[in-house]
């Protein structure tokens, strides 16, 4: 079964070999470039201490390139799902072939469950490889910008890429058990996996442990530091509050004293029409300045950065169990429906 | 137009075909006249499915000359208006309704012949609402060959039709499609490693062994080419130079062969009795197969049944 | 023909308008999201000193989100050429229909050229539907950034996209019609038009035109404006305003030479202490040699050539493979 298995991957193996060799080579590449980068700029000041606006500029430098990659990293387990998961079952239903192999003396049960442990752990070598080399090669950017907790990033090192492969994998070829054509099976793997992958940061993640809470009262300095004030709806809310050393999950509106949210004619008029001042600085001037005097402060969710590997375990354990569980209904689905 | 009526349905001349190394087809030299319904046999492998796709324009010829209806296959739009063809295992689009296949047909030949269509459907009992690709392989087959009969061309051409059909719908198969063959006035080649198909239903025959056409003329002249003699062993070792021995058999005491002579069979003081086409085909079927591998006569013939 | 294209289309067709309705949806939220802000962030402009703060916050609100739309619409393309371009021919290949289509009395080249331009414009439809609503919902952020040649903005505006889906589109037939197989011409076409699209930007695009070379004198302000020196005498990071930087050669000295590595060494390692320190001292150092380098850069008024012209390619190459497929199905497809 295991020679079977192999005899009908190598094909797709070579192709992800040859694949992952190319991203392996990019990645060592921007490894060296980027320690590099680092010398550079560490050369220009004396002691670490005082090398603030170089190290920012370097971390700037491949903030965008080092996105860029980790939205690729996260297309690597959607990929592997959709290629070697959806058709390893789908393809076998397609040409009838199951007809043959089931007929011989193995039983269906066990012809998934090789099939599925021997691409599935091909997956997430794959995966990891890719992973553990991207995290070397980002770890001198990571440790200026220490943001590895924001929603792309976490997904795109260490552990957590393993664990999406084999989810990714799994879904494929249970998608293609139940769909039983190849190509409609693909389309849809990716289409579930980018959504599941959508969802799960913003919606899923935040709650893996109970969010630590803070007040934070919206001086006229801390109103400067948000992202961004109001919404399309008019609806006194702040964006873009950071705590330090922390992962915002979530952030109240702007509430009054006795925990009412703030009233939306009263946002807005600070907002249009605040009284000038004529000294208030800072992006939001004026209108900080008239909110502030409201006494207003909002409700922060967070997660310390300390938490970062235990979240990095526990959404490694999330996917690897729904992985599980997928495979047992593709089990009993084998089973009980057959051919 | 004279010249409409001088071409022939099917020329070959020195007609080749190789894949890399393999020759599926080899000096193959064919001149079948119009309106005859051609029978193609041979063993599996011989090369009748590339003899008939060539004849069709899916694949092109390494070497030779191939004219089908006076053109080169598939030359033009019009061109293949002319010529229907049934695939060996008869595709059809699994998606697709049978109804949709007759859309398809309507929307794709500007010959097609819509009342034609329908009512062999009825006649088969089709549902038009179901996907085709829940057919059972008749009915897969019956649809292949509405499909190619209602566009109504002048040579319809059949790989293996009826392959995949039990006895029974065999015989209605091959009763339809010669119905349709005399409706549509065309002629007709199709292949087979049957030879009680083609000995129903087919006045021409080609018989083609080991990639190489063996023997290719009307059946009733074949037949009276072909004899048989049986001499005292030994005997028949020193024939006239026009007989030509296809197959030799020897017991203890006896020879006997099957031979073809082009013309009046010679005055000979052995008895001459007649052959049946069967037997001739055989005949040359294990001729070829001692020539290409050197196999015992019990084995080729099995390897035609 | 155009029948049995739709016929056979018509479910992919689907899920790409399905697909498309919700990324169409955002993008004009986001338009509508991006003019708000921008209206606000304009507000503030009233006094004078605060508009570049406001409008630098204004570009950090977005950057990261349109960089990412961005992408997502640069992987339009080859979805839509793996998934509506590899399985047009392989699919009939594989599953042996094609032997019932060919014989009937349409031939193969016709066949072809319609399902190429049916599909095709198919594709060219939506990756333009796609990039006319990001361009509309970034134009404030593009006017703002003034990067209007960076790689993947660049690809993902105005009339690039729309090339991009054609080509990609009949890469994958293509493709498809010489591998006769659909997943691994599907994997193909992925892996092709993925180094298409690294290439073209980074070798052939700073070529569509003869850049325009300009010397610049290194003084000790225009050095610590880089991003960085290398030993060997390359700097990083130059920028010339409104154009996009080419290429840039090594520091050079006033007789052309490049300046020697020992003597940027020093400069980088022990430059003259002066009052400011650090990376000043540098720049001071190198500033006092009396070097330049030579650029070269596309000013920004030639966006729209470029546009034109790498459409242009895009649809040549397109346009080049298709014939290919169009002679290949007649030559050797069985």
């Amino acid at each position: 079964m295991i020679w079977t298995t192999w005899r009908q991957f190598r094909g797709q193996a070579l192709v992800g070999v040859i694949g992952l060799a190319l991203i392996a080579a990019y990645f060592l590449y921007l490894g060296f470039d980027i320690r590099e980068s680092y010398d550079n700029y560490r050369a220009q000041c004396a002691s670490l201490a005082d090398c603030g606006p170089q190290l920012s500029q370097f971390s700037a430098d491949y903030e965008n390139t080092l996105l860029y990659l980790a939205a690729l990293l996260g297309l690597i387990p959607g990929l592997v799902g959709m290629f070697w998961g959806a058709p390893l079952v789908a393809r076998e239903l397609e040409a009838g072939t199951q007809r043959l192999v089931w007929s011989q003396s193995v039983t269906r049960r066990h012809w998934l469950a090789v099939k599925l442990a021997l691409v599935g752990l091909a997956s997430m070598v794959v995966a990891g490889a890719a992973s553990l080399l991207l995290t070397w090669a980002a770890s001198p950017v990571d440790q200026v910008a220490d943001n590895r907790f924001s929603t792309i990033l976490f997904g795109a090192r260490n552990i957590a890429p393993i664990a999406y492969a084999a989810f990714a994998f799994v879904l494929g070829t249970l998608i293609g058990l139940l769909v039983r054509r190849t190509v409609p099976a693909m389309a849809l793997t990716i289409l579930a996996f980018v959504v599941f992958q959508f969802l799960v940061p913003n919606v899923i993640r935040p709650h893996f442990l109970p969010a630590e809470h803070l007040t934070m009262p919206m001086t006229v300095q801390a109103i400067n530091q948000a992202r961004s004030l109001g919404s399309i709806t008019g609806a006194p809310v702040v964006k873009g509050l950071t705590v330090p050393d922390a992962w915002v999950t979530d952030v109240s509106e702007l509430l009054t004293k006795t925990g009412e949210p703030l009233d939306e004619g009263i946002f807005n008029e600070c907002f249009t029409n605040a009284p000038e001042t004529g000294t208030a600085e800072g992006p939001y001037g004026d209108t900080a300045v008239c909110l502030a005097k409201h006494d207003v402060h909002v409700e922060i969710a967070y997660q310390p950065t300390s938490r970062y590997w235990s979240f990095q375990w526990l959404e490694s354990a999330f996917y690897l169990v729904l992985a599980g569980l997928l495979a047992g209904f593709g089990f009993w689905r084998l089973q009980r429906r057959p051919s | 137009m004279p010249q409409e009526n001088s071409y022939p349905a099917l020329q070959a001349e020195g007609l080749t075909k190789q894949y890399g190394k393999r020759l599926a087809l080899a000096d193959c030299n064919l001149n079948v006249p119009r309106g005859r319904v051609v029978g193609l046999v041979g063993p599996n492998g011989a090369g009748k499915s590339t003899l008939l796709n060539l004849a069709c324009g899916l694949i092109t010829p390494t070497a030779g000359m191939l004219r089908v209806l006076g053109s080169p296959p598939a030359a033009n739009a019009a061109h293949l208006a002319k010529v229907g063809f049934v695939a060996q295992d008869t595709p059809v689009y699994g998606t697709f309704t049978v109804a949709d296949h007759l859309r398809m047909g309507a929307k794709l030949n500007p010959s097609w012949d819509q009342s034609l269509a329908d009512r062999r459907i009825a006649q088969v009992g089709l549902n038009l609402k179901q996907k085709a690709g829940r057919l059972s392989g008749g009915q897969r087959a019956q649809l292949a060959l509405t499909i190619a009969a209602a566009k109504r061309p002048e040579l319809l051409i059949f790989d293996e039709p009826a392959a995949a059909l039990d006895p029974l719908a065999r015989d209605g198969f091959m009763q339809n499609l010669m119905e349709f063959v005399a409706e549509l006035g065309a002629s007709a080649i199709l292949s087979s490693h049957l030879l009680s198909d083609v000995e129903r239903v087919c006045d021409y025959l080609i018989v083609l062994c080991a990639s190489r056409v063996q023997v290719a003329g009307e059946v009733k002249d074949l037949l009276a080419q072909h004899h048989r003699l049986v001499a005292p062993r030994g005997e028949l070792d020193r024939l006239p130079a026009e007989v030509e021995v296809i197959r030799m058999q020897h017991t203890d005491q006896y020879s006997r062969a099957v031979v073809r002579v082009a013309g009046a069979l010679p005055r000979t003081p052995w008895s001459v009795e007649p052959v049946s086409l069967e037997e001739m085909v055989l005949s040359y079927m294990t001729r070829a197969a001692g020539v290409s591998a050197g196999l015992t006569d019990a084995m080729a013939g099995e390897a035609v049944r | 023909m155009i029948w049995m294209s739709w016929r056979q289309f018509r479910t992919q067709a689907l899920v790409g308008v399905v697909a498309l309705a919700p990324l169409a949806a955002y993008l004009l939220f986001t338009g509508l999201d991006i003019r708000q802000a921008y209206d606000r962030y304009q507000s503030r402009c009233e006094v004078a000193d605060r508009c570049l703060d406001a409008m630098s916050q204004f570009q950090d609100d977005y950057r990261t989100r349109l960089l990412f739309l961005a992408l997502l619409l640069a992987i339009i393309p080859a979805v839509l050429g793996v998934f509506w371009g590899a399985p047009l021919i392989a699919r009939e290949l594989e599953s042996g229909t094609q032997r019932l289509v060919w014989n009937q009395s349409v031939t193969r080249r016709r066949w072809l050229a319609v399902k190429l331009l049916f599909v095709g414009f198919a594709s060219m439809a939506v990756a333009a539907l796609a990039s006319l609503l990001l361009t509309w919902a970034a134009s404030p952020y593009d006017k703002v950034s003034g990067e209007r040649f960076a790689a993947l903005a660049f690809g993902a505006r105005n009339l690039t996209p729309i090339a991009y889906a054609a080509l990609a589109f009949v890469l994958g037939t293509v493709i498809g019609l010489l591998m006769r197989k659909t997943v691994p011409a599907m994997a193909l076409t992925i892996l092709a038009f993925t180094l298409l699209q690294f290439l073209m930007p980074n070798m052939v695009r700073p070529h569509l035109m003869e850049p325009v070379t300009v010397t610049k004198a290194m003084t000790a302000d225009a050095l610590r404006e880089l991003r960085g020196v290398g030993t060997d005498a390359t700097v990083k990071g130059l920028s010339i305003p409104n154009a996009w930087v080419t290429g840039t050669s090594k520091l050079l000295t006033a007789s052309g030479q490049p300046v020697d590595a020992r003597t940027i060494d020093t400069c980088l390692t022990k430059p003259p202490q002066t009052a400011g320190g650090g990376a000043g001292d540098t720049a001071g150092c190198l500033g006092d040699l009396n070097l330049h380098v030579k650029v070269d850069y596309q000013p920004n008024s030639r966006y729209w050539s470029f546009q034109w012209i790498e459409s242009a390619f895009y649809l040549a190459l397109a346009g080049l493979l298709a014939g290919f497929g169009l002679w290949r199905i007649q030559r050797h497809v069985s």
